[in-house]
């Protein structure tokens, strides 16, 4: 078998887990179409270093390719979210509340609040929640230790809550006026 | 379990990633404390509502038909094989001349020991402290103690602008040969460059029990890095480790 033939059977078929990581990294159409473009052309480079499942590696190499991407575009994004990590290693979890009832997540607003998350704890939460993968897979993927793993995606959770709820009563506030 | 701890681990336990047995302390805890209790369920509803009410985007088919363009090999006329037309008759022009000069070429088996023996090399040094014979940034510095110690001159080079800082080198043995192995940092993760004199056909990357290895040649010398770093960085390091000479 060729190596395209191998490659359209086992990595092609991951285009959407990487197009939907890219999306939302990017937050944009246009430049997670090039982003996975560019990365899927790596990963064929890259082919024969594939061992285990697919689709890890293929994120990870989405993953660096939108980071590369970000650097380049809107590095400020980059380096905005990094400091969260020392602040919440510094401090143990607050005991406020996680969430605000699920049920009354409202599917646009809650897209908006993912999209508003800064990108390192996007990213887990998107991994995690999206792909459905360990946080061992994640670790790998975003070239961190799995401790940061957690405690980015603890603090991805709170701020999450935290924007749905201030979205939800400023368009509550809206309605009322 | 203390409550900080129970805390912590609420979201592993969510995430179905805690082992059985803190599994079991926690769904204990779990039955003894409401207030957890309560901040468990709203954590699930949370990771439940995300999943079903966030936006999955699956790639347009614009994208899956531009990739099928854009892919080489492609069994279409779309695209062409660019790489193939030339690579067949150098490839066979270069077997015949040598087995014409009588050189043994190298076998697939000796790659694969070359590579174990490297990653072994490096696990050995990260493992022990002798990791670094000569430890500088200065590439004056270690380009002069590498080749007083060696039958050849290897290239050496900083790299800190990029984000690869030169931590040293130091001399092994690998492939029956003495060699020059400089040692770069990025972030936490260390990367062993080997460097021999020689050419090869059998330049590429693969990866060793967790490492990654990638093998070039630039100017009369075999440049192999080993590294836990991930591929992409690794190949950064290689392309500007062959560039720049």
């Amino acid at each position: 078998m060729t190596d395209r033939r191998r490659f359209e059977q086992q990595v092609l078929p991951h285009i959407d887990a990487a197009f939907n990581l890219a999306r939302w990294l990017t937050r944009n159409d246009h430049d997670a179409e090039d982003v996975v473009q560019d990365a899927m052309l790596r990963a064929y480079r890259h082919f024969e270093s594939l061992r285990g499942e697919a689709r890890p590696w293929l994120l990870a190499i989405v993953r660096n390719a939108c980071f590369s991407w970000i650097q380049r575009n809107r590095p400020a994004e980059v380096a905005a979210g990094l400091d969260g990590d020392a602040a919440e290693a510094a401090t143990p979890p607050a005991d406020g509340p996680e969430a605000l009832l699920a049920r009354e997540l409202d599917r646009r607003m809650l897209n908006k609040a993912i999209a508003a998350l800064p990108l390192q704890f996007r990213e887990v939460l998107i991994l995690r929640e999206l792909e459905d993968l360990s946080y061992r897979e994640i670790a790998r993927i975003a070239d961190v230790p799995i401790g940061t793993v957690m405690s980015r995606l603890a603090r991805a959770r709170r701020l999450l809550t935290e924007s749905v709820r201030v979205i939800t009563l400023a368009s509550r506030l809206q309605t009322e006026k | 379990m203390k409550p900080e701890e129970a805390a912590r681990l609420l979201h592993a336990y969510v995430d179905r990633e805690l082992d059985a047995a803190k599994s079991l302390e926690l769904e204990a805890q779990l039955a003894a404390d409401p207030a957890l209790r309560e901040r468990f369920e709203r954590l699930r509803e949370l990771s439940a509502g995300i999943r079903e009410k966030a936006d999955y985007h699956a790639a347009p088919s614009s994208l899956v038909a531009r990739l099928n363009a854009v892919l080489p090999g492609a069994g279409s006329d779309a695209a062409p094989r660019r790489a193939s037309r030339w690579i067949l008759p150098v490839a066979a022009a270069a077997l015949v001349a040598a087995l014409a000069l009588g050189i043994a070429l190298v076998r697939p088996g000796d790659e694969e020991t070359l590579a174990r023996e490297m990653v072994a090399s490096h696990v050995r040094s990260t493992l022990g402290d002798r990791l670094i014979d000569v430890a500088s940034s200065d590439q004056h510095t270690v380009k002069p103690w590498l080749s007083a110690r060696l039958p050849f001159s290897p290239p050496v080079a900083d790299f800190s602008p990029e984000g690869f800082e030169l931590a040293g080198a130091r001399l092994d043995y690998v492939g029956g040969r003495p060699v020059a192995v400089l040692v770069y940092k990025r972030r936490q993760h260390l990367i062993d460059v080997f460097i021999w004199p020689g050419s090869g056909p059998s330049d590429g990357a693969y990866s060793r029990d967790g490492f990654n290895v990638e093998r070039s040649s630039a100017e009369g010398m075999r440049i192999s890095l080993v590294s836990d770093l991930n591929r992409n960085e690794l190949s950064d390091l290689a392309r500007l480790l062959t560039a720049r000479r």
